[in-house]
């Protein structure tokens, strides 16, 4: 998987390209995140819209990295999911966990409209 | 072909030569070095003892010479390359003899041309390649072995979802994607990722159902013990086992049971739980 990534404001936008699956982008996803935590960056917008695939340990890492975030007094929000990546959150009853937007601007906004819920 | 310090050695065969020339141009651009062959006996002759590529993508519907008697071919060579078959034959019985032949991958024609290009970053090297056992080859009967490693969840979906290529592309996904769930699983927990351990399915495709049994070389697991899964979770917590899983030091997961669940109409497990069965009921039209 490929992560493309720039900022708007103090918000991080990830541009996730291609398979989110065990060993197949998962660990992608954990590295960067982490990066951007250490570094301080916690406001962060997941764009999906190129994710081709997804399994249950994509969706493991999702979780696990937004727990990540909101340790650290941020959060990570859903951008542009695909049919099948919404319906597998429907499945896992994470679409009450993350918030998830259809357009870039919403979502970005969102990050100074409502404070980050504390743990 | 001298050996590439960074891309792959890949020979194209295929008897069109505008997608000769487009995959080479698409493969030499991601940083491989590509040969190019129109027919079988001129793919042969490159390869020789098959030492000089690490991966063929070969065409089925070859003149002269079929692409299944060349990927035969192929396996008896000294040093076989891995051979990725692209075909728009997608009949059953061309994709099991492509099986049984040890085809490394399976890519039905149309296909992007970036589809090709990710299949071939991922596949693994000549050297590490890893067969698989076709104990029954009917499109109504499939069982195979194959070897407790990752690769072959990669490998074995992208049969299956070829091999149901008549139904509806919902159900080919649900039935492919639960499959996948079940076989990582069994690889990862009842295998160990260990390749001298062997996982066995069997598929089995009547006019009302497509059933897959996966039978792993593990002792099985107590359901009432499973919480670091997302089945034990309660409704109000969707993410409580990740904290167990945190606990037990394991990688974060544990949605595969769920996600399985809803993606097929049975799942039946043996007592031992090393054995489970996924059943997706059709539709008469299906």
């Amino acid at each position: 998987m490929q992560v493309i990534e720039r900022r708007i404001g103090d918000v991080t936008i990830l541009q996730l390209i291609g398979r989110l699956e065990l060993e197949t982008g998962d660990l992608i996803l954990r590295d960067t995140i982490n990066r951007l935590v250490e570094d301080g960056q916690v406001k962060l917008v997941l764009d999906m819209k190129e994710v081709t695939r997804l399994d249950s340990a994509g969706i493991g890492m999702l979780v696990s990295k937004y727990l990540t975030v909101r340790r650290a007094g941020g959060t990570i929000k859903l951008l542009h999911p695909t049919e099948r990546t919404d319906h597998l959150m429907d499945i896992t009853k994470l679409t009450t966990v993350f918030q998830v937007f259809d357009d870039e601007a919403s979502a970005v906004k969102s990050f100074n409209t409502a404070p980050a819920q504390g743990m | 072909m001298a050996q590439s310090p960074f891309g792959r050695r890949i020979l194209v065969v295929d008897d069109d030569r505008g997608l000769r020339h487009v995959l080479a141009e698409l493969l030499q651009g991601a940083g491989h070095q590509v040969g190019s062959a129109g027919d079988g006996p001129e793919a042969l002759a490159m390869l020789g003892d098959g030492s000089g590529f690490d991966l063929v993508l070969l065409d089925i519907g070859l003149p002269s010479m079929s692409g299944l008697d060349v990927l035969a071919r192929i396996r008896h060579m000294a040093s076989p390359p891995l051979v990725i078959v692209m075909t728009a034959d997608d009949t059953s019985a061309t994709l099991l003899e492509a099986v049984r032949r040890q085809a490394y991958r399976y890519i039905r024609k149309p296909f992007p041309p970036s589809a090709v290009v990710d299949v071939v970053s991922e596949a693994g090297t000549p050297a590490s390649a890893l067969s698989i056992e076709v104990v029954s080859a009917r499109p109504e009967w499939l069982e195979i072995v194959a070897p407790c490693a990752l690769e072959m969840a990669d490998r074995l979906q992208s049969f299956v979802l070829h091999l149901e290529a008549n139904l509806p592309e919902a159900v080919r996904e649900a039935v492919a994607s639960a499959f996948r769930e079940l076989l990582t699983n069994a690889i990862e927990w009842g295998g160990k990722f260990d390749p001298n351990r062997k996982v066995r399915i069997s598929c089995v495709r009547t006019k009302r159902l497509l059933l897959y049994r996966i039978a792993d070389p593990g002792e099985g697991f107590d359901i009432d013990k499973l919480r670091h899964a997302a089945i034990t979770n309660p409704d109000d917590d969707p993410m409580r086992h990740l904290q167990v899983r945190e606990e037990q030091g394991l990688r974060p997961g544990g949605f595969g049971l769920a996600m399985t669940r809803s993606l097929v109409d049975d799942l039946i497990y043996n007592e031992a739980r090393n054995e489970v069965i996924l059943i997706k009921y059709l539709d008469e039209g299906e």
